[in-house]
């Protein structure tokens, strides 16, 4: 940061006032200059960790300096962007608006320079200050937290590794407690305890068992039950971490050393006053002790124990809740009772990783990282390092990248992707953009919005194919976009980033490859697979809708033609009656060769097929150079008809069969009387 | 003529802008982008479009303008009618002699700017 200028942002629609400002301020900050709230929120979008402050007039075209206030609420800037008002507006209710949005000072008109400077100077210094204090104060506590977590977590280690237990139990109770209290705040306020309070008496209940150093292993280590003499010397454990507490000669007053004090002494008294050392009875014993106790009892409960098996957390509550275990203030037990499956999940949580030697030295590691004074400032560069690393990959790759971001909605594509496009870099409002409207179709950006508001956070990534049009060619590409949810607990939709690929050619490939597979390669009619394939859709989409009849004809004695005239004119026939037939239906028929001199037409009709037919018939048989074409024709109507492709075309087949049999070059229709040859004359 | 004949010239106040801008190398700097200043084109075009909140938003413009380079006088006129303006939806004829009273300082008060040169 040293050696660079801050920068602040000039927000006015007049550029003489941007200038004259700019000039005045130029000596000491680096000026970003907007000419509406619009452009003024797009700068902040980009630059948001490096502007220092903002000057902003309130009346401008496209967004008002009121706007900008209310969207710098909304996105939270306004903490950290100081802005100052320099409206020509001098009314006291404009400026009062101001100030309650947020704003922290006012320049009026005229400008005068030293007063300009000195403001600008001053407010900006104070902010810089107040944050770089925040900043320092955060990081001590920060620092003086962990230091104190991580002693108590030290020395409660000791005790428990002397005691052959895991390490677990400490962070265990740590958390029960720290739930337990959460909850007894919400249900009352008879224990007046402040979210600070709650962390001291989490972080205290670590000691708990410090006393157990002073007893002897063969006694704290004994796997069966005590002999009332042992479990005397054990029951000191607690007057004894008490004592260890009571006897530290500095800092006694410490809150987290007498919390430690009450926590050691009375965790094993009992609410009826049947426990120990002092039989102390309800709330005399104080709330810490209480928590810390119900804690204790519950992760002794459900963890192994060289004693005992682990018991499940639903039968340890049930017997806590019994009264097996002592006696507990009925408030807390409606805590445990509340808190029982949130509990569940958190202690699963806990991993054994996090208690053992290595955590805490990394914990160590961490805390002196994070020091020194120069760790906010860090994070900013790494920031602005990170976007350069962005900036500069989207640029080389030639691909078109973008971000879309929703309030205030813009666009921003890669200089490459902007270029290939033919749009600016940055759009503002893409939906009324008219260069943005020319490459995506309006229903098109609709479709590709609804579906990334429709993704989630779990699910965020979509694609979508679009036909955009790019210089002047319409062109197919695929958007993969990524949306980007808020990390709140209800996030919400900030915007995406993603790419846009053209997929033109190998939409093109594939579509020539499908139409390769469809078609016949002599006639370049469709062949009869894809053909059964589409009439049989046909059918299906308007059975009982539409009419349809199916034409199969043969060329009579084309065999002789081939004989007589060569092959190469028996393809010549082909292919004229193939154009022949293209010539005579309209775009929405059907024309198929079959195979050999096999051909079907297929298409809808209104009242009658028999004048359509009889004019293809007609059409089909002119003659062809020297070869008198004749053609025998079968046709079958489907009206009312709820059979399938199969059935109509042997309908059609039996008719072209009694065709050939009355002599040839004719058509006619199927008719019941037919039933007989239907499916006979293929076999 | 120098800046202070000018500030007379126009109706403006020489010492009040000395004292806030400090040099007259400065206060001449802006003075010449006065001439490339669109808002009163803007505003003549958009009261003739009867478009009535742009024609606010650029006499409030000049109106700032004036005020920053203690143009005394344009600032007068612009004021007047930036309050005329402000929040109207319809033309009305009273804008008619308020508008003539700009453009006839405005004239001025670009002459004399010229006359700088």
């Amino acid at each position: 940061m040293r050696g660079n200028k801050r920068k602040i942002l000039i927000v006015d629609d007049s550029e003489l006032n941007r200038a004259l400002l700019a000039d005045m301020l130029s000596d000491r900050f680096d000026i970003l200059e907007a000419e509406n709230g619009m452009e003024a929120m797009t700068i902040l979008h980009e630059h948001e960790l490096e502007i220092s402050l903002m000057l902003l007039d309130i009346v401008m075209p496209v967004m008002d300096g009121f706007d900008v206030l209310a969207m710098m609420n909304q996105k939270g800037l306004i903490k950290s962007i100081p802005v100052i008002m320099i409206s020509a507006e001098t009314g006291g209710s404009y400026i009062d608006r101001a100030y309650d949005l947020g704003a922290i000072d006012y320049i009026s008109r005229p400008f005068d320079e030293r007063t300009v400077i000195h403001r600008v100077t001053s407010n900006f210094m104070l902010t810089v200050k107040q944050k770089e204090m925040s900043d320092m104060l955060s990081e001590q506590i920060y620092e003086k937290e962990k230091d104190n977590s991580l002693m108590i977590e030290v020395l409660s280690h000791i005790v428990e590794f002397r005691n052959g237990e895991s390490g677990l139990h400490v962070l265990h109770v740590h958390s029960i407690t720290e739930m337990l209290l959460e909850q007894l705040m919400k249900k009352t306020d008879k224990y007046p305890l402040s979210v600070k309070d709650i962390r001291m008496i989490s972080n205290a209940s670590a000691l708990h068992d410090i006393g157990k150093i002073t007893i002897p292993s063969e006694v704290l280590n004994k796997p069966g039950r005590f002999t009332p003499e042992e479990f005397e010397i054990m029951k000191r454990h607690t007057v004894e971490g008490a004592k260890m507490l009571d006897d530290i000669p500095f800092r006694k007053n410490e809150l987290l050393v007498k919390i430690g004090y009450q926590i050691c002494r009375w965790h094993h008294e009992r609410y009826d006053g049947r426990g120990y050392p002092d039989g102390l009875k309800g709330d005399d014993i104080p709330i810490a002790a209480q928590v810390v106790s119900i804690a204790d009892v519950y992760d002794a409960l459900t963890s192994e124990r060289c004693y005992k098996k682990a018991i499940d957390p639903d039968a340890a509550i049930k017997m806590i809740l019994g009264g097996e275990c002592g006696a507990f203030n009925p408030l807390l037990l409606e805590c445990l009772t509340d808190i029982a499956e949130a509990l569940k999940k958190e202690l699963s949580l806990i991993s054994f990783g996090h208690a053992t030697e290595g955590g805490i030295r990394d914990t160590v590691k961490e805390v002196l990282k994070n020091s020194g004074p120069e760790a906010s400032a860090r994070s900013i560069k790494l920031v602005e390092r990170e976007r350069m690393k962005y900036k500069f990959l989207s640029d080389i790759s030639r691909e078109i990248i973008f971000e879309y971001i929703a309030m205030p909605e813009m666009i921003q594509l890669s200089e490459w992707g902007a270029e290939t496009l033919g749009v600016p870099i940055k759009i503002i409002n893409p939906a009324e953009n008219e260069q943005w409207i020319s490459v995506v179709a309006p229903e098109d950006y609709r479709d590709f919005l609804e579906k990334i508001k429709k993704s989630t956070p779990e699910n965020p990534v979509v694609t979508g194919k679009y036909l955009m049009n790019i210089g002047g060619e319409k062109k197919w590409n695929k958007v993969i976009a990524k949306a980007l949810w808020g990390d709140s607990e209800n996030p919400e939709f900030e915007g995406a980033i993603g790419k846009i690929v053209d997929i033109n050619d190998e939409t093109a490939a594939m579509e020539y490859l499908e139409q390769q597979a469809e078609h016949d390669s002599r006639t370049g009619l469709l062949n009869h697979n894809a053909a059964k394939k589409r009439i049989s859709q046909l059918l299906y989409e308007n059975k009982g809708k539409k009419r349809y009849a199916l034409a199969m004809f043969d060329v009579d004695n084309f065999k002789q033609a081939n004989d007589v005239y060569g092959h190469l004119f028996g393809d010549e026939v082909l292919e004229e009656i193939a154009n022949r037939i293209r010539e005579n239906i309209r775009s929405t028929d059907i024309g198929v060769r079959m195979g050999g001199d096999e051909f079907i037409i297929f298409m809808e009709y209104k009242d009658s097929a028999e004048p359509q037919i009889k004019r293809i018939f007609e059409h089909l048989t002119v003659k062809f150079r020297q070869f008198d074409v004749g053609v025998s024709m079968g046709v079958a109507c489907a009206e009312n008809f709820d059979g399938d492709y199969e059935t109509l075309f042997n309908m059609a087949d039996a008719a072209m069969y009694t065709v050939k049999r009355n002599g040839k070059n004719s058509y006619c229709f199927y008719t019941d009387e037919m039933r007989d040859c239907l499916g006979k004359t293929r076999q | 003529m120098n800046v202070r004949e000018c500030y007379a010239a126009m109706g403006g106040n020489y010492d009040e802008v000395f004292s806030r801008l400090r040099t007259d190398e400065r206060i001449t700097k802006f003075l010449f982008r006065v001439l490339e200043d669109k808002s009163f084109d803007l505003l003549t075009e958009s009261l003739a479009a009867h478009n009535m909140e742009e024609a606010f938003r650029a006499a409030h413009t000049i109106k700032g303008v004036c005020m920053n380079l203690a143009i005394t006088k344009l600032f007068e006129s612009s004021n007047k009618l930036t309050e005329t303006l402000r929040g109207r939806s319809e033309y009305g004829e009273d804008i008619e002699p308020l508008l003539a009273q700009v453009k006839e300082d405005y004239a001025l008060t670009l002459d004399c700017i010229r006359a700088l040169q």
